[in-house]
């Protein structure tokens, strides 16, 4: 089992009514004074990075909510409930507990290494606490090789969202979404990118909330949905829906365990204004992410229900399960407000992921060769235009491409940090070999692995997914060489091993 | 101590998931414990990190254990009440908060309760074991000596 299932590839329903273009519009324009605005106040590279780490913990946790969520919350994880049932809710599932976590095991070291030492990037972290180039430059590789793939993937989404608004087509819904995106992301950098990350949150969530409230009053309540559906299909129902237990808890332990290293969204922590202001984090960005997360399972059952009762026509492809809603069962206004939520999902996600590979580009990778590059936000606003650039040609050249570079991201940053990481900072028995090992064997075996299956050179058993399987390979490797290696573990900077201790 | 135990936790937790995709590729008989060696080494690996986390050298974890460890039964007991129960979702099934039984005890069990406990937990505990002005005054004076050291 691989994360295909969790890519937006195929075209969605036009949604060109007037309401919904001016919907859009309205959102571009928010967009754009907002990026206009920050352009003005990055004057500095860590202005650009990590927005002169100077957040606030409400900006922080809705930002990090709308980084965190991506279109597939929207479009392709209702259609994913659609078709499997409970199953698919798995992936969300996790949301309850991942954000304490989280912030218990990271947030707050990560935080006072920005404060000891200035770091800006996550293999910056890496580097530091190992005192290893190499260990940097690994991390940094492997989350670039998981940038493009998400950022292609997002790239096509976007395409495909302003052409069902607009009816560009799809090449020029491609290069028009990420030419907006490189205009506030390379302007503007982080400090544009949170503060516009904030705003598209709180649309995310508004769309959300009320597409839930829509959807349980399309099929008389929760109660009225569920009996619909149990008088069809009672599997959709189980526990598991239409998936293995083994595959549904599966898809909780790399969610929710993965969710510790997503390098788009742990990097907002280096950007918190006051340190103790960290105590609140975990209850906003839960309530946030928990609201944003209605809409995917609301949407899925509500339309297996219309179905179910004949309401509705079957689904031609699953991915329409919002769209038809939305065009049938909501107000065209709602609709509206959706589309720019999709848009601002996708949008978020993709201006965290060019400005962290943008610094891995133009900081961690020089540093891990042991050279420094002038003028960072000189080159941090070349890089974003080019990594952009890349994204957009990967995504309109070839849709194999997209979907197979795009099945790497969650599993790949998960399988290369979270033991180096989550682990590293916290556990003075890591050593430098363990955390390279570990960051090796994830890459080798997230890319070797989803290969196979997805040339089906070798299908994996039902259950067991890919990404889970590199996570599980990376932290017994991550575990074997520090004990292995239990010499080299005293091998900490006293001011790194201050912040381990706090 | 915590942080050992933590550790513990997650290799622990490590051990189960491995063994549970192991199981996944080999007959089917093997197939039936696998989901209950996924659902201990997720109980495991969560607690596991929030206690690694949370862990300071020479302090106990204090009211942290709390939360951590309602986590841990609520995932255990949830998932492996899920396992456990007989599937016996149909139409005439009673409905619980608007869902069939194992449905609710997922949904509302896994994926709400946690969300309620763990934020207060750590807001809570935050001032005594996590953080405080002392703590980051330490860390701005290494940083000092640091600069100061550096050529």
């Amino acid at each position: 089992m691989t994360l295909a299932l969790a890519l937006q590839t195929a075209a969605l329903p036009r949604v060109a009514q007037p309401t919904v273009l001016f919907s859009a519009l309205a959102y571009m324009l928010v967009v754009a004074v907002i990026a206009a605005w920050a352009s003005r106040r990055t004057r500095t590279a860590r202005d650009f990075f990590v927005a002169g780490d100077g957040i606030g913990v409400w900006t922080l946790a809705i930002a990090a909510m709308a980084a965190t969520l991506s279109g597939f919350t929207f479009i392709g994880g209702p259609g994913l409930v659609y078709s499997l049932g409970l199953g698919a809710v798995f992936i969300v599932l996790p949301a309850s507990l991942t954000n304490t976590m989280t912030t218990w095991t990271l947030a707050k070291r990560l935080r006072l290494l920005a404060e000891v030492r200035g770091l800006i990037t996550v293999p910056d972290a890496i580097g530091a606490r190992y005192r290893s180039r190499s260990a940097q430059g690994l991390a940094g590789i492997a989350m670039l090789v998981a940038i493009v793939g998400y950022m292609a993937t997002n790239a096509l989404a976007l395409g495909l969202v302003i052409d069902a608004v607009f009816g560009t087509g799809l090449p020029a819904g491609i290069w028009i979404g990420s030419a907006i995106m490189v205009a506030y992301s390379a302007a503007g950098g982080m400090l544009a990118g949170v503060y516009t990350d904030v705003f598209q949150g709180i649309v995310m969530a508004a769309a959300s909330l009320l597409v839930f409230y829509y959807a349980l009053g399309s099929g008389g309540g929760l109660a009225g949905i569920s009996r619909s559906i149990l008088a069809s299909d009672p599997t959709f129902l189980g526990p598991w829906g239409k998936v293995s237990p083994l595959g549904a808890l599966s898809f909780f332990f790399v969610f929710g365990i993965g969710a510790l290293a997503q390098p788009h969204v742990i990097h907002k922590f280096y950007m918190l204004r006051d340190p103790l202001r960290l105590k609140w984090y975990p209850a906003i960005m839960t309530l946030a992410l928990m609201v944003t997360v209605l809409l995917y399972f609301g949407v899925g059952i509500a339309v297996k229900a219309l179905v179910a009762e004949g309401t509705m026509a079957p689904l031609a492809r699953a991915d329409d399960a919002t769209p038809q809603f939305l065009l049938g069962f909501a107000p065209v206004a709602l609709a509206g407000l959706v589309f720019a939520g999709v848009a601002a999902a996708i949008m978020s996600t993709v201006n965290s992921f060019m400005n962290v590979g943008a610094a891995v580009v133009t900081h961690d990778l020089p540093v891990a060769l042991g050279r420094r590059v002038h003028n960072e936000l000189l080159w941090g606003r070349l890089t974003t235009v080019l990594l952009a650039a890349v994204a957009a040609l990967v995504a309109q050249v070839s849709g194999t491409l997209v979907a197979f570079l795009g099945i790497f991201g969650w599993g790949l940053f998960a399988s290369t940090l979270v033991p180096a990481l989550a682990i590293g900072l916290n556990w003075p028995g890591a050593t430098r070999a363990g955390a390279i090992a570990s960051i090796a064997t994830g890459l080798v075996s997230t890319l070797a692995f989803e290969s196979m299956a997805y040339f089906r050179v070798y299908a994996f058993p039902a259950g067991v997914t890919i990404s889970g399987l590199s996570l599980v390979l990376s932290l017994l490797v991550f575990f074997v060489v520090s004990r292995a290696t239990r010499g080299q573990a005293s091998d900490v900077d006293p001011d790194i091993r201050l912040v381990m201790d706090t | 101590m915590a942080a050992r135990r933590g550790l513990t936790l997650i290799i622990a937790g490590t051990a189960a998931v491995a063994l549970a995709y192991a199981a996944a590729f080999f007959p089917a008989a093997a197939l039936r414990w696998a989901p209950w060696a996924m659902t201990v080494g997720i109980g495991f690996l969560c607690a596991g990190f929030m206690v690694l986390g949370a862990a300071r050298p020479g302090r106990s974890l204090g009211p942290i254990w709390i939360p951590v460890a309602f986590t841990f039964v609520v995932l255990v007991v949830g998932l492996g009440l899920a396992l456990a129960l007989p599937g016996t979702e149909g139409p005439t099934t009673r409905l619980l908060a608007g869902l069939p039984p194992r449905a609710a005890l997922v949904l509302y069990g896994v994926g709400l309760l946690p969300a309620l406990v763990l934020p207060l937990g750590y807001a809570l505990t935050f001032k005594r074991f996590t953080l405080d002005a002392a703590d980051i005054e330490r860390i701005r004076s290494a940083r000092e000596q640091r600069d100061g050291s550096l050529p």
